[in-house]
């Protein structure tokens, strides 16, 4: 337990579930429905890719470059499976797995022009959206099918996969999220890679003179987080039970707004598995509990959002700011004054 | 320096004109004046937006708000005109709208020293809601036939007024930038944020003035979006933010900050909006469009990376050959 409080970015992952409860508490008593584990469950379903891709973003932006491309390779992931399977015959579960790969393959070219031709990030992965986005549709274009709307009629098997609840009451989705929670936090606190992501993201010079070979460490970070956006895109086909080339499409913003959140540094070298989940799940529990309790639009939760996004990254420079330091300080020192007379 | 500038935008130019003689070349019918002057008035509030990005760019931040700003000036002038109110009287209320967002940007990217990206990504999704807000499930639609038909009249050959008037807006901040003391103040700032404190430059003040003119200018793309489409949803401008950062990389810009010229950015935007109108003389279905954007967006970047590399090897070479020349001189000596 000790060690778990001692663990990386510990007094903001306090804030964090701070924030949880507090949401649960608002939530809550405004409408007791919302504190319903299945219902939660369910709403988290549409939020996945917040919370799977988020997860792996983080590793990019600690190293100090930014991915917003990993929605577009959703969508692409979802219609290479659709595309393979109706239209090339491929076993479902092959389809799937060469998705997967091919999602790889996009996150190693992208992460191969950043560390290795000195690209700017945000330009590589801004071409990265237009350019696998493009792909998802070209792929499309393949099928048989229209592409509006979408490849479906997928086997029991590959559906049922997401339809199995664990316990009777936890669904597949979150175990797959808790255990890439899992995987995200030992690779990144506690294995000699992680602090090799660290360590590039603060100085990457001087990581490459302590032997790191800091570019094929970035490269593999991309990997992970087109990986993860894979992932996504295999469970939420099956979720659907359709292919469409645009799935996940506008999540890119808010799975950023996740990472930042969740204490993610977006000049690099900060960040933790932990805080990126309890962000996920916070931005999760809004998205659900405000149209739920208080009838807001669903369209309208971008305003909450963002004021979270801009209250949270104010405040906090508000509290690294030398002036505010020292007029708390002086506060303290003025409360002190009255103790000593 | 000014040269190396120069060769940014004309390599921008030439690969626009290569585009077009390109496609010329599949299909002759492309190359009429028509419709070369339509890929240009196409371009016009991608041009705007290019242009007010790219003040953001030079001073070394980014501002991805200004899609949804573009959208909900164009949401607000809509429903204005479309109650018959006065239009000038609406267009200063848009331009007022985006003259404020780009305060609140430029408040906490240079005064709060927010990592401009997540602030920006705030305002985002704060602006987005708020265009919500204004439009809801419905469209603005009802707009007054002659507010629409100021898009169609053509100023100077078949270009557009509004096409005419980016332009002439366009040089003139080019001017103002590059042969006015406060205007490289912007470049400036970009180039090295503590060098130019140094100096004595503003640079609080001129990173919020360029939050301010990228403001103004989306709500101006705003206002022309909605008498140009003469539909405004509550999806309106969305992405756009994202084509504006790709109209001045494709312009020359560097993302770091302070090398670029918006005329660039100009071109950069005719670029993007060219490919789809491109790509239906082509005979390519629209599926091609977002693919061929990101390819041409990526070699562009990648070429450009890799020239700076290797012309900053070649600097250290020749320094590394002069220094070891000049010590074996001394050597003999």
């Amino acid at each position: 337990m000790k060690k778990l409080l001692k663990g990386p970015n510990t007094s903001w992952n306090l804030f964090l579930a701070a924030l949880l409860v507090v949401e649960c508490v608002i939530f809550g008593a405004a409408n007791p429905k919302f504190l319903s584990l299945a219902r939660i469950f369910t709403s988290a379903n549409s939020d996945l890719p917040i919370w799977y891709i988020s997860l792996f973003v983080t590793f990019v932006m600690i190293t100090g470059g930014i991915d917003i491309q990993s929605c577009a390779i959703v969508g692409l992931t979802s219609i290479i499976i659709g595309v393979a399977w109706q239209d090339f015959g491929l076993n479902i579960w092959l389809a799937a797995l060469l998705a997967v790969t091919v999602a790889a393959a996009c996150g190693a070219l992208s992460g191969f022009f950043v560390a290795y031709c000195g690209v700017q990030a945000m330009v590589v992965t801004l071409g990265g959206s237009f350019l696998y986005s493009g792909l998802g549709l070209l792929v499309s274009a393949l099928s048989s099918t229209e592409a509006y709307k979408g490849i479906s009629g997928f086997p029991d098997s590959f559906k049922a996969l997401t339809k199995i609840k664990v316990f009777g009451l936890v669904p597949l989705q979150i175990v797959i999220f808790l255990v890439m929670l899992l995987a995200a936090y030992l690779l990144l606190h506690r294995t000699k890679y992680g602090r090799r992501v660290f360590l590039v993201g603060v100085n990457p010079s001087a990581a490459e003179y302590s032997g790191i070979n800091s570019r094929l460490v970035i490269l593999s970070t991309y990997v992970l987080s087109a990986l993860a956006a894979g992932i996504t895109g295999v469970i939420m086909t099956s979720q659907l039970g359709t292919a469409k080339s645009d799935l996940g499409g506008s999540f890119t913003m808010t799975i950023i707004t996740a990472c930042v959140l969740g204490g993610t540094l977006s000049t690099g070298g900060k960040g933790s598995a932990l805080g990126t989940a309890l962000a996920a799940i916070a931005i999760t529990l809004m998205r659900f509990g405000m149209p739920l309790c208080f009838g807001i639009h669903k369209q309208y939760l971008d305003i909450p959002i963002g004021v979270l996004l801009v209250a949270v990254v104010v405040g906090r420079s508000l509290v690294s700011n030398p002036s505010v330091i020292a007029w708390a300080a002086g506060l303290r020192a003025g409360k002190k004054t009255p103790a000593v007379k | 320096m000014k040269k190396i500038l120069k060769a940014r935008e004309t390599t921008s130019f030439l690969f626009l004109a290569a585009l077009f003689l390109l496609v010329g070349i599949i299909n002759p019918s492309f190359l009429t004046l028509s419709n070369i002057s339509a890929c240009f008035n196409t371009s016009v509030v991608y041009t705007l937006i290019a242009v007010g990005m790219a003040f953001a760019i030079f001073v070394g931040e980014i501002d991805v708000s200004v899609g949804s700003n573009l959208g909900l000036v164009a949401a607000v002038v809509g429903t204005m005109i479309q109650n018959g109110s006065n239009w000038f009287a609406a267009f200063a209320v848009g331009i007022c709208i985006g003259a404020v967002v780009g305060l609140i940007n430029g408040w906490g990217v240079a005064v709060m020293k927010i990592p401009s990206l997540i602030f920006t990504l705030g305002t985002n999704g704060i602006l987005r809601g708020m265009m919500y807000l204004q439009v809801g499930a419905e469209q603005v639609n009802q707009l007054p036939k002659a507010f629409k038909d100021i898009s169609s009249m053509t100023l100077v050959g078949s270009f557009t007024i509004y096409y005419c008037c980016a332009v002439l807006l366009t040089l003139l901040i080019h001017a103002l930038l590059t042969r006015t003391r406060k205007g490289r103040y912007f470049i400036a700032v970009g180039d090295n944020a503590g060098g130019a404190e140094l100096v004595g430059i503003p640079a609080t003040r001129t990173k919020v003035l360029a939050y301010v003119i990228c403001g103004v200018l989306s709500a101006i793309g705003g206002i022309i979006f909605c008498s140009r489409i003469g539909i405004v949803t509550s999806l309106s401008g969305n992405g756009y933010e994202m084509k504006a950062v790709a109209a001045c990389v494709l312009g020359g810009i560097s993302l770091s900050g302070g090398v670029g010229s918006v005329i660039g950015a100009a071109i950069g935007a005719v670029i993007m909006a060219s490919i789809s109108y491109l790509l239906v003389f082509m005979n390519f279905s629209s599926n091609y469009d977002n693919a061929i954007t990101g390819v041409i967006l990526i070699t562009i970047v990648v070429i450009d990376a890799l020239m700076q590399h290797r012309a900053a090897v070649n600097n250290r070479h020749a320094r590394l050959s002069a220094r070891t020349a000049a010590s074996g001189k001394e050597g003999t000596k």
